[in-house]
C-alpha cells in the first residue's frame, strides 16, 4: 500500500510539472474538439493528432495523447447526446437515452451525468491501474515467448468474438492484418516479403499510415455518401448539473458500470467495446420501471457512460504491464511509443518509472480537466456540432496529409494514406470492420516474433504451446471463447446485443 | 449499424447467389489470398525448427483464402446484404485531393521524374480545392475561404507553433527572401497574408448576399 502511494505521489509530482499540465489540458480539449465532430470516432481523432506530439518528450506526448483519448470518447458521447449520431460502438448505447433527454430539455443534465460519471469511473480505474500495475508486470515477466504467442492468440479470438457481424468476417480482416505485418524485411533472415521491390516497403507498412487511411479517409468517402441528416437537438441545453434527484438516481448506475467497465476493460481483444451494452442491460434490468428506458431515463446514460470510461481506462492495462495492446487505440499508444522510443511492456514500469506512474497520474488530472473543460464549453460545442460535413471533410483531409507527411516527410506515405483509404472503403462496403484488421496488425509482428522464438528455443516443436502449463490455459480459454461464440443460440444473443 | 444477417430479404439474386456483398467479400479476400501467396512463392518456408520468411505468410494466405472459400459458399446457402450503393465521385476526388498534396509538398524522385516541392503553400489548398468536389454542395468561394484560411491556420501550428519539418514555400520563392528574415518570418507573413485574404473573401461574399454565390 505504501509502495502504490509513494509510486502515484511520483506519478503525480510528474503530471503535475507545469508542461505535462499544458500538455494534459491541451489534449483534452482538442480531443474533445475533433471527437465531437459527428462522424469522427476515438481512433480517427487519435490518428489524426498523433503528429501534433511528435515534438514534445515522450513523458509530454503520451500524456498529451492519453488526454486526446479521453477528449475525443467524451467528444463522442457529446454528439451522441446531441445530434444522436454515436461516434463510435461504445457511444451507441448513450445515444439512446442521452438523446431522448436531450430532446426534453434535458441535454444539459444528461452531459453533466455522463461528465461526473466519466469521472468517478475515471477515479476508480486510474486506482486499479496502479494497484494492479506492479504485480501484473511481475507475472509478465514469467512469460516466455510461448505464453506471449497463446495470450496475443486469445486476445484475437475474443476481438474476432467481439466485433460486430459476420464472426467469419472479422476472423479473415484479422489475417488479412497479421499478413500485412509480415510486409517488409524478414528481421531474421533479410529477405524481402511482399515489397513488390519498393523501397518504401521496406521497413514494413507504417502503422500510423495504416491507421489513419483505414480511420480517417475511408471514413470520409463513406460519410460523403450518407445524405446529411442531422439532428442538432434544438431544445435548450438546460441546466448542467443535476439536482440531488438526479444524483439520486444515478449514483448506483454509476458504481455498478465502473465494475462493469473496469473488469471488461482488463480483458484482452476490446472487452472494453462490451461495457456500456453490460450496463445498460443490467440497469434495464434492475429498474423498478424498465419501459422507461429508450425514452430518457438517466440511469441508461449514467451506466453506460461510467462503464465506457472504467473500460476505457483500464483497458491501457493490458498495454503497459504486457505490451499487447487490446484495441484500436491503444494500438496506436503503441505507435505512439515506438516513435518515442519506448517499447511498451513490463519493463516500462523499471526502465521509466516517471513514464510509467506520470502516466496513470496524469489520467485522473486529465479525467478531472474534462470534468472542469466540458461544462462550461457545451455552448461552443454545440456550435462545432452545426458545421457542415461539407466544410469539414476537406480539414480532415488536409489534416490527414499534414499529419502523415510530418512524420516521417515521406510523400509516399501521403499516397499510401489514399491507398489505404480505398482498401478501408472497399472493405466497409463489403461489410468487414477495419478495427480488427488494425489489431491483427499490431499484434503481427509481436505474433511473428514469439512464434519464431518458442519454436526455436523447443526446437521445432509444436507441442511447446500446450506443455507450457500457462500457455496451454491460455489456449484453452481462446478456444472455449470461439466454440462458445459457435453455438447458434448463443451466437443470435450476441447479434442481439449488438443491434439493441 | 450492424449488418444483420437476418435482413429479410429472401429474394433470390440471380444464378442463385443470395448474398451478393457476401460473395464479392469471399472473392476479395481469395484475390488477396492469391497475391499474397504470389509473392512469397520464390522465399523459402524452412521448416518448424528453423522457420524461414514464407512460412507465416503463406499459412495465413492459406487461412484468409479458406474464409474466403466458406464465404463464397455462404453467399449461394443463406440470404444476406446486397452490394448497396457504391459511390464513385466522393473516394475518387478524395483520393485525388491526397495525392495532390503528396506530389506538391517537397520535390520527390518517382522513377526518371521528379515532383515539383511547391510546399505547403501551394499543396494545402491544392487538397482542400480538389477533395472539396467530392460533393456538389460547396460552392467555390466556400472552399477557397476554408483553403486559404486553414493553410495560413496550419502553417502557424505545425511549422511555428510546433516545429515540424514541413516545407512551406518553392524553392525557388524561398531564396528570395532576405537572409536575416529567419525561418518564421516569412511564414508568419505568409500567414498572415493567407488568413487577411480569407476574412476579405468572407466579408465580401457577405455584402454581395451568399444567396447569390453560384454553385459549381
Amino acid at each position: 500500500m505504501s509502495e502504490l502511494l509513494s509510486n502515484l505521489g511520483l506519478g503525480l509530482g510528474v503530471a503535475l510539472h507545469l508542461q505535462n499540465l499544458a500538455l494534459a489540458f491541451v489534449g483534452c480539449l482538442v480531443g474533445t474538439l475533433i471527437g465531437v465532430l459527428p462522424g469522427v470516432g476515438a481512433t480517427a481523432t487519435i490518428a489524426m493528432l498523433l503528429p501534433i506530439t511528435f515534438g514534445f518528450p515522450p513523458v509530454g506526448a503520451l500524456i498529451m495523447l492519453a488526454g486526446i483519448y479521453y477528449g475525443a470518447q467524451y467528444g463522442g458521447s457529446t454528439t451522441a447526446i446531441l445530434v444522436n449520431i454515436p461516434g463510435e460502438g461504445t457511444s451507441v448505447v448513450t445515444a439512446v437515452d442521452g438523446h431522448q433527454m436531450a430532446r426534453q430539455g434535458r441535454a444539459g443534465i444528461a452531459l453533466g451525468v455522463a461528465a461526473i460519471g466519466s469521472f468517478a469511473a475515471g477515479t476508480v480505474a486510474t486506482l486499479l491501474i496502479a494497484a494492479l500495475g506492479a504485480p501484473l508486470t511481475r507475472l509478465a515477466l514469467v512469460f516466455g515467448p510461448a505464453e506471449y504467442f497463446s495470450l496475443m492468440l486469445m486476445g484475437l479470438v475474443f476481438a474476432m468474438v467481439l466485433a460486430h457481424g459476420s464472426l467469419l468476417k472479422a476472423g479473415a480482416m484479422i489475417l488479412l492484418g497479421i499478413l500485412l505485418s509480415t510486409v517488409g524485411l524478414d528481421l531474421e533472415t533479410g529477405d524481402q516479403r511482399m515489397t513488390f521491390g519498393l523501397p518504401v516497403l521496406m521497413d514494413g507498412i507504417d502503422f500510423a499510415v495504416l491507421a489513419m487511411g483505414l480511420f480517417g479517409i475511408a471514413e470520409i468517402m463513406r460519410n460523403l455518401q450518407g445524405n446529411e441528416q442531422r439532428d442538432v437537438v434544438r431544445q435548450a441545453i438546460g441546466r448542467l448539473l443535476p439536482n440531488r434527484d438526479d444524483l439520486r438516481q444515478s449514483y448506483k448506475p454509476v458504481m455498478r458500470g465502473t465494475v462493469i467497465g473496469s473488469i471488461l476493460g482488463l480483458l484482452p481483444g476490446n472487452g472494453a467495446v462490451l461495457a456500456p451494452f453490460a450496463s445498460y442491460a443490467m440497469e434495464k434490468k434492475l429498474a423498478k420501471d424498465p419501459s422507461r428506458f429508450g425514452k430518457g431515463a438517466i440511469e441508461g446514460v449514467a451506466g453506460p457512460e461510467s462503464a465506457n470510461n472504467a473500460g476505457a481506462q483500464t483497458s491501457f492495462i493490458p498495454l503497459l504491464t504486457l505490451g499487447i495492446p487490446p484495441n484500436a487505440v491503444m494500438a496506436l499508444m503503441v505507435g505512439a511509443m515506438t516513435i518515442q522510443g519506448i517499447i511498451p511492456g513490463p519493463q516500462v514500469m523499471t526502465t521509466n518509472p516517471d513514464l510509467f506512474w506520470g502516466m496513470i497520474a496524469s489520467m485522473w488530472i486529465g479525467n478531472l480537466m474534462l470534468l472542469v473543460i466540458n461544462l462550461p464549453l457545451v455552448g461552443v460545442w454545440v456550435r462545432l456540432l452545426k458545421v457542415p460535413y461539407r466544410l469539414m471533410f476537406p480539414a480532415i483531409v488536409m489534416f490527414c496529409c499534414i499529419g502523415i507527411y510530418s512524420i516521417g516527410s515521406l510523400p509516399t506515405d501521403v499516397l499510401f494514406i489514399a491507398l489505404f483509404g480505398i482498401a478501408g472503403y472497399v472493405l466497409i462496403k463489403l461489410g468487414f470492420e477495419p478495427a480488427p484488421l488494425l489489431l491483427g496488425f499490431v499484434l503481427g509482428k509481436l505474433l511473428e516474433e514469439n512464434l519464431r522464438r518458442a519454436l526455436i528455443l523447443s526446437r521445432g516443436e509444436i507441442a511447446t504451446f500446450v506443455t507450457h502449463p500457462v500457455s496451454l490455459g491460455l489456449l484453452l480459454a481462446a478456444a472455449a471463447l470461439l466454440a462458445l461464440a459457435l453455438i447458434p443460440k448463443l451466437n443470435k444473443e450476441r447479434d442481439e446485443i449488438f443491434t439493441e | 449499424m450492424n449488418p444483420s444477417r437476418g435482413d429479410m430479404d429472401i429474394q433470390d439474386r440471380g444464378l442463385g447467389v443470395r448474398s451478393p456483398q457476401d460473395l464479392a467479400g469471399g472473392l476479395a479476400l481469395l484475390a488477396l489470398a492469391g497475391l499474397a501467396l504470389w509473392l512469397t512463392w520464390s522465399l523459402p518456408q524452412g521448416t518448424l525448427d528453423a522457420t524461414g520468411p514464407a512460412m507465416l505468410p503463406r499459412w495465413l494466405a492459406v487461412g484468409l483464402g479458406l474464409c474466403g472459400l466458406a464465404l463464397v459458399a455462404g453467399a449461394f446457402r443463406s440470404p444476406g446484404e446486397g452490394l448497396g450503393d457504391w459511390s464513385l465521385r466522393g473516394p475518387a476526388m478524395v483520393t485525388a485531393g491526397i495525392v495532390a498534396f503528396a506530389l506538391t509538398i517537397r520535390s520527390f524522385p518517382f522513377g526518371p521524374v521528379s515532383t515539383p516541392g511547391l510546399g505547403l503553400i501551394a499543396a494545402g489548398p491544392l487538397s482542400i480545392l480538389i477533395s472539396g468536389y467530392a460533393t456538389s454542395d460547396a460552392s467555390l468561394r466556400e472552399r477557397l475561404c476554408l483553403a486559404l484560411g486553414l493553410t495560413g491556420f496550419c502553417m502557424v501550428l505545425f511549422a511555428d507553433v510546433l516545429n515540424l519539418p514541413i516545407p512551406l514555400f518553392p524553392r525557388s520563392v524561398q531564396v528570395l527572401f532576405p537572409a536575416d528574415w529567419g525561418m518564421k518570418t516569412p511564414l508568419r507573413l505568409a500567414a498572415a497574408i493567407l488568413i487577411g485574404a480569407t476574412v476579405l473573401l468572407v466579408l465580401s461574399g457577405r455584402k454581395r448576399n451568399t444567396g447569390e454565390v453560384p454553385h459549381v
